[in-house]
């Protein structure tokens, strides 16, 4: 498996060759460990825009934080911000847990983090988030993760709102460790054959609640004292926020492009020859901006690229960085679906001289249809299509489902569908980031799938959908 | 059997020969306040009949042979400019070293060690007494011994050196070697420390501004800072001292023994994830939550002063630090206790200040003596101290007699108890050291102990297998 580091692939194996089943517990952290950085403090820097917090406030908050830096009680910060919180509704403030997970924490969960959760999960280990932080911080990390047990810290709410107070101890240090231990004793997990994950100095005495610990990026004093206690420390490697240098590539990855793209275009003018210049602009837009930003590709299965076409590929959707990621797999008579409103999207509009998209308004379905008539024909004189069927890039790894259009399609036309999965895309380049990071994006291409039918069409997408998952979950080799 | 008695002798005799006392020993015997400050601990090892007198009295003069920082006293320097060194006593009297009792019942002995324990040092002589107690049946050896001299660890071991492994005598043992006797003159050692101090001061300075000159003040204070956290955290992060447990003058000691099969101890210490350590720690905590609950007192957790390892966790290496840990009250389940406090203890690692008194006694040491005394009442005193220590594994015989407990009282400082568990053989002998005047109801708090002690012996408790 490329993209995890060989610590990471020695846990997993560990993981793999020890005790199955779900009377082996695992337990993450939520701040530090399964996210890089502190959920806690989105939540704060989104009340801080809103001005929801008052001066007053604002120093109370920074001179406890302050305290609990100088060896004051650390916990004091979290009541400050519980007891700001009292009259504040408890739905709202789950759906700005949501919202604030799509937007800004999804981007922070650690991949490899991921990998030993999928590990846990795939030997049918209990698996639970514990942690300090509230549910509604925890709750959406744990769902993209599919983790059903949340230990956490609970809120009183009354009358669906908040009253500033807790239920029963923040759960953290020796407080969480207890919690730990109340969790195994009501699902019968074993702690002597459990694993636990944390970062923070305080995460001992948690860690210490089982068989298997593991200082997972562990602050300073965690460090020491894993050494002196002789647990493990794993240093995951931090979703890339997007250096200056990086940003820098990405400038200078731009306007690579867009140099290739025109230098494609006149050659095509002066070759009288269309569709040679668009192939040679698709292979000088991709190719030049990937390796000014320093990326590159790890491909498995590429033949299959060639075999079948022309053909419908469909991939997974991360990152802007799938499209010049996919134009340089396809690499020639290509095209892609878009819809119509994304047509004068300045950032679109060079692809759009380059690849001639299909264009399709959404809001009227005859339309639409006519522009897929002219799109299957396109497809019959030799074009091959790319599709996303996902619809919209997601958040994280996590798969979405997938929407028909595409599989219709291959059905009209009499094509194949080549499903093409793309691993770390969303790495590299963040959903919503503008930064394209230096690294290795992972391809794997699935076995063609031919003759395509309405029939059965809901079943096969199913399997397709699952084949995604699997090849997400465990990367063959 | 007497192969292996040559060679723990042959250990006794190479037993403590440093010259000078360590920082952390110099502070405890400058600062000593006795008894409330006290670094005295007493040893007493009950014994199945009374040995032969004489014999005794031979052996302990071997011993004292041996082992010759047994005849050997502090001399201080008359200014704090050295550390305080050893030196043989040329007027070492076995007579006012050892002598025999006879009292009533064990009681009785009990009441009489802990006066013993009370009556401060002379502190210009060898820094032990022994006293024999012969009872109507058996006899009891309280051993009185400074800090200074030996620490319990080191008392226990001292002493499972020096027992045989039978009951007969040993015609030849081995002798130490007998040097000629050295003196130290009080004021000569203040004037060698100053000379040396004057002598190393211009490479100090250099070395400082040296130290100066190459690190950032930012990571300075950065550092400073963390590690004063780290003192406050380790000073004031404890539960505060239980109601229940005070006033304490430190000045009525009270001395209790109790005997646990140590197999389904260390079980329970096992299934909770802890050492010995630890499952003594949940023992006393689980009979201070009995006392608390008979005196109808609502308490969550107490303040108990641990020793932490400061090698590895597990190992019983030989540099430790004192601590104190917040000991749960409010849990039942003596496996879930044990699992408590192992988290406690092992959260200590985090601390950076933990060595904290190895590392100011130095600079504590020149300063007036009150100053150190003050320093150690800095940290708030816990209720409870909980040690426990390595005892001999096998039968051993004192001077024919056979060694059938060996409890080890210690001081207290500022704590209501001071409990150490050792092992002897299959037994736990735990011996407690109870403030009576903190402790309104000694013989409840006894009872409490022993019904605690039970439920970690009946069978194998519930809890995750």
């Amino acid at each position: 498996m490329s993209g995890l580091s060989a610590e990471v692939r020695a846990a997993i194996e560990a993981i793999e060759a020890g005790p199955q089943g779900p009377s082996v517990g695992a337990f993450f952290d939520l701040d530090g460990t399964l996210v890089a950085g502190y959920t806690a403090a989105t939540f704060y820097g989104d009340r801080l825009k809103g001005r929801e917090v008052s001066p007053a406030e604002f120093v109370r908050t920074v001179v406890t934080a302050v305290d609990g830096e100088l060896g004051g009680d650390p916990t004091k910060i979290a009541h400050v911000a519980f007891s700001a919180m009292r009259g504040e509704s408890e739905e709202a403030f789950a759906d700005l847990g949501e919202r604030l997970f799509r937007s800004k924490i999804a981007g922070t969960v650690r991949r490899e983090s991921r990998a030993l959760v999928a590990a846990h999960q795939r030997a049918g280990h209990t698996v639970a988030v514990a942690s300090a932080a509230t549910s509604y911080q925890v709750r959406p990390v744990a769902r993209d993760l599919g983790v059903e047990h949340l230990v956490c810290t609970q809120l009183v709410v009354e009358d669906g709102q908040f009253t500033g107070a807790t239920d029963g101890p923040m759960l953290w240090g020796r407080h969480k460790a207890s919690g730990v231990r109340r969790f195994a004793k009501a699902h019968d997990v074993d702690l002597a054959q459990s694993y636990a994950y944390g970062n923070g100095y305080e995460d001992v005495a948690f860690l210490s609640s089982v068989g298997h610990p593991t200082a997972l990026n562990p602050h300073r004093d965690l460090r020491s004292a894993a050494a002196r206690l002789g647990w493990p420390v794993l240093d995951l490697t931090d979703p890339v926020g997007g250096s200056l240098l990086a940003a820098g590539r990405t400038v200078a990855a731009l306007a690579g492009m867009n140099a290739g793209v025109t230098a494609g275009i006149a050659y095509g003018l002066a070759r009288g020859d269309r569709r040679e210049g668009r192939n040679l602009a698709v292979k000088l837009a991709t190719r030049i901006p990937m390796a000014v930003a320093g990326v590159t590709l790890d491909v498995l299965h590429q033949e299959r690229l060639w075999t079948h076409r022309p053909a419908i590929f469909v991939a997974n959707h991360q990152s802007s960085l799938d499209i010049p990621v996919l134009g340089r797999l396809l690499e020639r008579d290509f095209t892609i679906v878009a819809k119509k409103e994304a047509r004068w999207d300045p950032r679109a509009i060079v692809g759009s001289v380059v690849i001639d998209p299909a264009w399709i308004d959404r809001s009227d379905s005859g339309s639409a249809r006519a522009t897929l008539d002219g799109v299957v024909e396109r497809i019959r004189g030799g074009t091959s299509l790319m599709i996303f069927p996902e619809g919209t890039r997601s958040p994280t790894p996590v798969l979405g489902p997938f929407r028909k259009g595409a599989f219709h399609l291959a059905a009209q036309a009499g094509v194949p569908i080549v499903p093409v999965v793309l691993r770390n895309t969303g790495e590299l380049m963040g959903r919503s980031s503008l930064v394209l990071n230096p690294g290795v994006v992972d391809v794997c291409v699935l076995e063609p799938e031919t003759d395509w039918s309405t029939d059965d069409m809901s079943e096969r997408i199913a399997a397709l959908h699952a084949k995604f998952e699997a090849t997400l979950a465990r990367w063959p080799s | 059997m007497t192969t292996e008695d040559f060679e723990r002798w042959g250990g006794a005799a190479g037993w403590s020969t440093r010259a000078d006392l360590t920082p952390v020993e110099t502070l405890m015997w400058r600062s000593e306040r006795h008894p409330v400050q006290s670094s005295t601990s007493v040893v007493v090892i009950d014994l199945d009949r009374a040995p032969d007198w004489k014999r005794l009295v031979a052996a302990t003069d071997w011993g004292t042979r041996l082992v010759r920082r047994l005849r050997q006293r502090v001399v201080d320097p008359v200014v704090p400019t050295a550390a305080p060194t050893w030196a043989d006593d040329p007027t070492f009297d076995l007579g006012y070293h050892l002598r025999r009792e006879r009292v009533a019942d064990r009681d009785e002995m009990l009441a009489q060690a802990a006066q013993l324990a009370l009556r401060p040092f002379d502190r210009t002589r060898p820094l032990w007494e022994g006293v024999l107690y012969e009872l109507p049946e058996g006899a009891a050896y309280v051993l009185k011994i400074h800090h200074v001299l030996a620490d319990p660890l080191g008392t226990v071991q001292l002493l499972a050196m020096l027992q045989s492994g039978k009951r007969a005598h040993t015609a030849r043992k081995p002798v130490g070697e007998v040097d000629d006797p050295t003196s130290v003159d009080p004021v000569e050692l203040a004037l060698t420390g100053l000379r040396t101090d004057v002598a190393a001061l211009p490479e100090a300075a250099l070395d400082a501004a040296r130290r100066l000159a190459t690190t950032r003040p930012q990571t300075v204070l950065a550092s400073a800072l963390r590690y004063g956290a780290s003192v406050r955290r380790l000073l004031t992060h404890a539960a505060p001292a239980s109601p229940e447990l005070s006033p304490r003058t430190g000045k009525r000691w009270t001395f209790l023994t109790l005997d646990a099969p140590l197999e389904p101890i260390r079980a329970v210490a096992k299934q909770g994830g802890g050492t010995l350590d630890d499952a003594a720690v949940a023992l006393v905590l689980g009979g201070l939550a009995r006392y608390h609950r008979r005196r109808d007192s609502e308490l969550a957790e107490l303040p108990v002063g641990v020793r932490v390892s400061l090698d590895r966790a597990d190992d019983l290496g030989n540099r430790f630090a004192g601590a104190v840990i917040s000991g749960p009250l409010a849990i039942d389940d003596p496996v879930d206790r044990v699992a408590a406090v192992r988290g406690e203890v092992l959260s200590l690692h985090t601390e950076r200040a933990l060595e904290v008194l190895d590392a100011v006694a130095p600079a504590i040491n020149r300063t007036p003596s009150f100053v150190g005394a003050g320093a150690l009442r800095l940290a708030v005193a816990p209720d409870a101290f909980v040690t426990t220590l390595p005892g001999p594994p096998r039968k051993r015989f004192m001077a024919g007699a056979q060694v059938e407990g060996m409890y080890v009282l210690g001081p207290l400082p500022g704590a209501a108890l001071t409990v150490v568990l050792t092992t002897v053989g299959d037994t736990a002998c735990v011996g407690v050291n109870v403030d009576a005047s903190a402790v309104a109801d000694v013989a409840a708090l006894e009872e409490c102990l022993r019904e605690e002690v039970g439920s970690f012996a009946v069978g194998q408790p519930v809890g995750p297998t």
